[in-house]
């Protein structure tokens, strides 16, 4: 998600340890915790082409080499080739007629439209269909390469029957089939294939590839000719098709338009998923998205006095609630514990552990567990920087309204709360409220590193409803929940006055 | 239109060829002499600061393009500013080059500074800017952010077809200064 020009200046910590604008972090709903790019897991949901949009299902796209047919990259600049068409007049040879007329026929080339190269730059015949008749390139080594994945195939599979024939060695209870190496499963799975080729696998064995001490000898004129860049390719150009890593332009090749994917992304920690595109590749929109950006109060510095070194200066944040439901916002220092909290019907503040977070169905995860990749969780890293400056917290804490789109064209007079503090307050509208801090530099010298920005870090304590709940027909859970943040206000001005 | 910007009044240093078609709200300053069948779009500047400039036949002079003669201190004499044929100068782009050949094409943004002599068929991309003292050879391009070269098989077409259009086009829409220069001969035998 672009975001403001992408400025990074309010960044979350996520669970994880690392720090990131508020559009690119989730909110796992099932945790209670911010989760990031770092601490999910990624699955692919399918393959498409970014070009003619095509979407091939997952064993297809393999056999095409995660590559689309119909799709070529400029192998010089690597944008998309598009397909131009030309006439070219071609003396027809049936007429019995002596004057033979001649037909215009409809030419096909592929051009790129960013640097100019086209298929006839290269030498390649245009071709008489605009789709499916280009070739491409053959690798060197094409012959080698199958003949070692076929032969590592053959491997596999050894291997496989060995273990399956351990699995059952202990049982022995079909002992019919056991005088020929296999177990009765085994000899049902080979119904109708082929013999087994065991005693072949020695010859099947590829020729090993020998190291030569001889090398290539260097053209006498390697260090004299002056060379001309405009000739060679860059090794960008070199590494994009590596079997070849040709080194004269005009040996570049278009090459076929590689897949991208749309990738879903699952929290580690309950196996929920946290963002799910729509499987159609035309389609940007998702089926879940848990942005942090839907659910988490949103910050955002609107003004900063000049910085001076032991002098505190104004600084004005703007708090957005982006949820439907009426938020209090605390702020805290970054020593108070993170752990979320809920208050009792008596008052009471109790901590809230994973365990009895009202979670919704219990077995997320539909896939099954040979293809569901294997979650790994790691413990959250350290937030690695550097404070250096004070902010004066508040006393008083502040409510900010649910989100109203309809409120977006209501009066626009600023609609003052007459609870709040009017010190802290400075400014409302809807869901919005701009609040006034105090920010002091650390005058300590040390830990000053000369010309870094200025960081503050304060804890934002915010109300959030739990409504996975009120499906299961439970009252809605009324949490306090924490997220630390870090505020970069820019340079310290020098002129003291 | 007062009198004092009526085209009669400043035209008198701007000579255009016959079947050119010069927009008036075009910004011309200075001693122009524009060939025969360039187009020059509304709000494109030619400025002649320095010294003369001449333009050859079939050029596209697109809207917001500068093509300016400028004064530089290390100038001797009145440096004339020579643009051949053929060439197109798209949206917003700026040519300061004191010669440019045939058949070049300056994309949008693209910028060519006094130092740089273009030959013929080259290509400046999008964006990119020449800025140092060089001749480019034929039938470069110039493309991407990193102002990558390559040396094309083929220079670029001449837009035939769109003057052709464009002529049709603009005169339909705009007002255009009459060309006040007679035919070249070998043309109007024809
Ligand atoms: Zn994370
Ligand atoms: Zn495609
Ligand atoms: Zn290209
Ligand atoms: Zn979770």
């Amino acid at each position: 998600m672009a975001y403001l020009f992408q400025i990074d200046c309010v960044r979350y910590a996520c669970s994880c340890g690392s720090l990131k604008s508020i559009a690119k972090i989730y909110f796992c709903r099932h945790c209670l915790s911010i989760r990031c790019g770092y601490c999910v897991c990624h699955e692919v949901d399918s393959y498409y082409c970014s070009n003619c949009l095509e979407n091939p299902p997952a064993s297809e796209v393999r056999l095409k080499k995660y590559k689309c047919s119909n799709c070529f990259d400029c192998p010089c600049c690597f944008e998309t080739l598009s397909i131009r068409s030309g006439q070219v007049l071609v003396k027809s040879l049936h007429t019995t007629q002596e004057e033979s007329k001649p037909v215009t026929k409809k030419i096909y080339y592929l051009s790129c439209t960013l640097c100019r190269w086209s298929s006839r730059d290269a030498g390649i015949p245009d071709q008489t269909v605009a789709t499916g008749s280009w070739r491409e390139q053959e690798s060197p080594n094409t012959y080698r390469i199958t003949a070692l994945i076929n032969f590592y195939k053959i491997l596999g599979s050894i291997e496989k029957q060995q273990k399956e024939r351990k699995k059952f060695q202990s049982k022995r209870i079909f002992l019919q089939f056991e005088k020929f190496g296999i177990t009765s499963t085994m000899a049902r799975k080979r119904v109708g294939q082929l013999p087994l080729l065991q005693s072949n696998t020695q010859s099947d064995q590829p020729q090993p590839s020998e190291a030569s001490e001889e090398i290539e000898e260097l053209s006498q004129d390697i260090f004299t000719k002056s060379i001309d860049i405009t000739k060679i390719t860059t090794l960008d150009q070199r590494l994009q098709h590596p079997e070849l890593q040709v080194e004269n332009i005009n040996e570049l090749r278009p090459q076929r338009k590689q897949f991208i994917v749309k990738r879903s992304q699952r929290c580690r920690f309950c196996e929920h998923t946290v963002s799910k595109p729509d499987y159609c590749p035309t389609s940007t929109k998702f089926k879940i998205q848990l942005a942090a950006f839907y659910h988490v109060p949103e910050l955002r510095i609107v003004a900063c006095e000049p910085l001076r070194l032991g002098y505190s200066s104004e600084l004005l944040l703007k708090f957005c609630n982006p949820t439907q439901h009426q938020t209090q916002i605390i702020l805290l220092s970054m020593d108070t514990p993170m752990m979320p909290t809920t208050t009792t019907l008596q008052g009471i503040k109790e901590e809230i552990n994973r365990e009895n977070v009202q979670m919704g169905c219990d077995s997320p995860n539909l896939l099954p567990s040979a293809v569901r990749q294997a979650i790994v969780v790691e413990e959250g890293r350290q937030v690695n920087i550097v404070i250096n400056a004070e902010v004066i917290l508040p006393s008083s804490s502040f409510i900010l309204p649910p989100r109203d789109d309809a409120a977006e064209y209501d009066d626009p007079s600023d609609s003052q709360n007459s609870q709040d503090d009017p010190k802290l307050v400075v400014w409302r509208k809807g869901n919005k409220a701009i609040i006034r801090l105090d920010v002091i530099p650390y005058v300590d010298k040390d830990k000053m590193v000369k010309d870094e920005p200025i960081v503050v870090g304060l804890a934002m304590q915010y109300g959030y409803i739990n409504t996975i709940a009120t499906l299961e027909h439970k009252a809605p859970q009324k949490l306090d929940l924490k997220v630390k943040l870090f505020l970069t206000l820019g340079n310290l001005v020098h002129n003291i006055l | 239109m007062s009198d004092l910007m009526s085209p009669s009044s400043r035209r008198f240093n701007i000579k255009i060829g016959s079947g050119a078609l010069v927009c008036e709200e075009a910004i011309l300053k200075g001693d122009i002499t524009i060939g025969s069948h360039t187009v020059v779009h509304p709000r494109a500047s030619i400025i002649a600061e320095a010294g003369p400039i001449i333009i050859g036949e079939g050029n596209i002079i697109e809207e917001m393009s500068t093509i300016i003669n400028r004064i530089s201190p290390d100038d001797t004499g009145t440096p004339v500013q020579i643009i051949g044929n053929y060439n197109v100068f798209e949206v917003d782009s700026t040519c300061e080059a004191s010669k440019v050949g045939d058949n070049n094409v300056l994309e949008c943004k693209a910028y060519v500074s006094k130092q740089v002599e273009l030959t013929n068929g080259c290509v400046i991309g999008a964006s990119c800017s020449l800025r140092d003292e060089e001749v480019v050879p034929e039938n470069t391009i110039i493309y991407g952010s990193q102002c990558h070269r390559r040396e094309m098989n083929d220079k670029p077409y001449p837009q035939l077809g769109q003057l052709e259009y464009l002529m049709k086009m603009l005169l339909g829409y705009h007002h255009i200064y009459k060309p006040n220069m007679p035919p070249p001969k070998t043309e109007s035998s024809t």
